[in-house]
């Protein structure tokens, strides 16, 4: 203690870059652990990546806006049964319910989607909404069949279903590049009232979080709940988004460990300088009668002390470094992850003891005469 | 005599200066890997997010069905402002056809389409346009199509009508028919999984729409939309809509293909554009700061263990004091020496530092980069204020210090 409180100054250098360096662990750590929650976050907004369709039914669901509603015998999946299984399945799932139909506008057919439109909004926020999103007794149209019916946003149109006949009015137009541009959108409640279909759905798109089960044993699990259906996984989002995130997980890895091992030698290099220049200290312990593990003790104890005190200053700077680029980039919080103590503490102890063991070996090996007499 | 003391202050402490050395080159190493990738992150992430798939889809601008597009007028995609963003194309011509295939029938659509097909056009350096391209998340079982008549069939019309790889099918559409060898069966969770594909020239003379075409998909690189990007391209004016078209958004690259194509209208495929603008901008920014982060932290630590080996010295430089040298001479020596360490630690850190960037880019992205050519002396003058800044504390505190009270320890 006596000795590190003499050289203030030194001291203060080492505690200083030690800290640097855990710190740099710690942010580095806490950005790459968060960065693979965070971006797969960020691909959510590509889209589901699974789909529920009947057994029987033709899937005819995609992106790029190619779909030629092929009709085939209409086949549904029960509300009901979907709630359960999903309960059930104890995977972090989000979904949106989808029912497909036609229903009749003066002579001609147009086809229709109930969805429900909480889920559209968190789901698929790549919908451009033009006007509003709709309230009960509304409907929001396709760019495409809104010019192709000459409608407009506030027009109001009468709708025939098998059941019951619909006065919606059209809240807003919506525009996707895809199928839906061709669809109209309304309530998936009102739509099974029209069409009689009350609690059927046609297809059910689900978005689960990567955790740490594959999609496909995901999907397998949901297909084993309900083996009235079909669950499959959409590829184009589901292998790109996984691939996407591995990248990005191995780009941050290789960051943090060129940067965590140069600055590391950096330090262990600022550490080894100021052993060397004992040399002339450890002479006089030796001459005093110290043993090579007294010594070896002391200096080993400084900093063992140093290490300690850096780590923690290093964790807490780091940690704040961290949340600070969550902030700003993901404007999220990071998460405080307590186990990083170890870590920094881990990476400042580890850099002190071998700043200071490299050098002293070969100062051990000085005769105490002559480097006391400073040869 | 200056060069003299600096040739003995190097070889008779070599253990320090090789630390400095050390610490400087690392230093170094990280500035030059980091400069060099952040600048190509950016650019490799959006190539890497363009295996979402196609963002830009072109069909017929007649919004009832029945109007097609021109395949001649293909090749000038590859042509247009933009052509250098966009990284590949597929054409479409669908019809609804009947398959049979022993006694099974099924109705279907049947989608006439390239593979790869090596596209060659006047001025132009030739490329591979195609599926295989554009749809990386296709999984295909089997082998994609070769000659004229074989076919990748979806799974699920694969499954209804019981054919397998190397089976032969039957379409017939409009009174026509012909034969198709299944060499593969593609899976994709989509829509893909209900149709044949086969290649175009097949499928126009089976459909008897020679030289047309019903969709493109088209992908490219754009920018993150912004609040400018989102304005309505009709309601600016020249100034800004000269500022639009030559911004790579998606729409302004929408509207340059459909500008070549004729009859044609573009629009962007939000599902994929948007999410892409998004992530793109967040992986950027994220780069950006921890480049910042790594250039401080390398230089801290470097000028912390110049700091720390300047201060050993203090004793060295109370002697040269007493025996009469000025400060201007002391100043060179020590600053000579901190110049030739940094100089020879700039040149090697770059160089590692350029490996760095190599081998991160090569295991990450499977791809080479190319450093830029500033970033040599970048390294090395980075490094010499890096050097001069951890010297000049020390250094001047070392000045004031009275010769006689350091000598006698």
């Amino acid at each position: 203690m006596r000795a590190l409180g003499h050289r203030a100054g030194r001291t203060l250098l080492l505690l200083a870059v030690l800290a640097m360096a855990s710190s740099l662990a710690t942010a580095l750590g806490i950005v790459s652990v968060s960065m693979g929650k965070r971006v797969a976050e960020e691909v959510r907004k590509y889209g589901a990546n699974l789909v529920m369709v009947p057994e029987s039914s033709r899937l005819d669901v995609g992106s790029g806006g190619l779909n030629f509603g092929i009709v085939s015998e209409p086949a549904y999946l029960q509300q009901s049964r979907v709630e359960e299984a999903l309960a059930k399945s104890g995977v972090k799932i989000d979904r949106s319910v989808h029912l497909r139909g036609a229903l009749q506008l003066k002579d001609a057919d147009v086809m229709v989607e109930g969805v429900n439109f909480a889920e559209v909004r968190r789901l698929f926020p790549w919908w451009q909404v033009n006007g509003a999103w709709p309230a009960a007794g509304e409907a929001v149209i396709g760019n495409d069949l809104a010019a192709q019916l000459k409608l407009k946003v506030g027009d109001t149109l009468e709708l025939a279903g098998a059941a019951q006949t619909l006065r919606l009015k059209i809240s807003g137009t919506v525009a996707t590049g895809g199928e839906e541009d061709g669809l109209l959108f309304l309530e998936v409640s009102e739509l099974q009232r029209a069409l009689g279909l009350e609690g059927q759905l046609s297809l059910v798109r689900l978005m689960v979080t990567a955790g740490g089960e594959s999609l496909k044993r995901s999907a397998e699990r949901l297909q084993s709940l309900y083996p009235a259906a079909k669950v499959k996984e959409v590829r184009q989002i589901a292998r790109t988004s996984e691939g996407l995130l591995a990248k990005v997980k191995l780009l941050m890895l290789l960051v943090t460990a060129v940067v965590l091992v140069s600055a590391g030698s950096s330090v262990a290099g600022t550490m080894s300088t100021t052993v060397l220049e004992r040399g002339k200290e450890i002479g006089l312990m030796k001459a005093m009668g110290g043993t090579r593990w007294e010594v070896m003790l002391i200096f080993c104890g400084e900093a063992a002390l140093l290490g300690v005190l850096g780590g923690l200053a290093g964790y807490l700077f780091g940690s704040l470094t961290a949340q600070f680029i969550t902030r700003t980039v993901f404007s999220a919080s990071a998460e405080i992850i307590p186990w990083f103590v170890f870590v920094s503490l881990g990476v400042s102890l580890f850099l002190a003891l071998l700043g200071s063991l490299g050098p002293m070996t070969s100062v051990f090996k000085l005769d105490p005469v002559k480097s006391l007499r400073g040869e | 005599m200056l060069i003299r003391i600096l040739k003995n202050s190097f070889l008779k402490r070599p253990k320090a200066v090789l630390l400095v050395f050390l610490s400087i080159t690392m230093g170094a190493a990280v500035a030059t890997a980091f400069l060099g990738i952040a600048g190509e992150v950016s650019h490799k992430m959006a190539l890497e997010l363009r295996s979402y798939g196609a963002n830009i889809l072109v069909e017929p601008a007649a919004v009832e069905g029945g109007g097609f597009l021109r395949e001649a007028d293909l090749p000038k995609i590859k042509t247009v402002f933009w052509k250098y963003n966009i990284t590949g194309f597929t054409p479409y011509l669908f019809d609804v056809a009947e398959f049979s295939a022993g006694a099974k029938k099924e109705r279907g659509v049947v989608a006439g389409t390239w593979f790869s097909k090596l596209l060659e056009v006047p001025d132009e350096e030739s490329s591979v346009q195609g599926i295989r391209g554009i749809a990386p998340w296709w999984d295909v079982q089997g082998d994609w199509p070769k000659g004229p008549d074989e076919a990748i069939a979806g799974a699920s019309l694969a499954k209804r009508l019981g054919v397998s790889v190397g089976q032969e099918l039957q379409v017939s559409a409009k009174g026509r028919t012909q034969r198709f060898r299944i060499c593969g069966i593609v899976t994709t969770g989509g829509y893909e999984e209900e149709q044949l594909f086969a290649p175009l020239v097949t499928v126009q003379e089976l459909l008897q729409k020679q030289g047309k075409i019903s969709r493109v998909q088209v992908s490219a690189l754009t920018v993150p939309m912004d609040d400018f990007g989102r304005k309505d391209p009709a309601k600016m004016s020249k100034d800004e809509y000269e500022k639009w078209y030559c911004t790579a958004y998606v729409t302004s690259v929408a509207k340059n293909v459909e500008e070549v194509m004729a009859g044609s209208r573009a629009k962007p495929v939000w599902q994929i554009a948007s999410a892409e603008g998004a992530l793109l901008q967040k992986l950027n920014s994220v780069m950006l700061l921890l480049t910042i982060l790594a250039l401080l932290a390398s230089a801290t630590a470097v000028s912390t263990s110049l700091m720390a080996s300047m201060a050993e010295r203090s004793p060295e430089i109370a002697l040269m004091k007493s025996i009469g040298a000025d400060r201007f001479q002391i100043v060179t020596i020590f600053i000579g020496e901190a110049l030739i360490i940094s100089l020879a630690g700039g040149i090697v850190g770059y160089l590692v530092g350029d490996q760095l960037a190599e081998l991160i880019s090569r295991s990450v992205f499977n791809s080479t980069i190319a450093s830029p050519l500033w970033l040599f002396p970048t390294a090395i003058l980075s490094a010499f204020a890096v050097a001069l800044a951890g010297s000049v504390a020390p250094l001047r505190r070392a000045l004031l210090i009275e010769p006689v009270r350091v000598l006698k320890g």
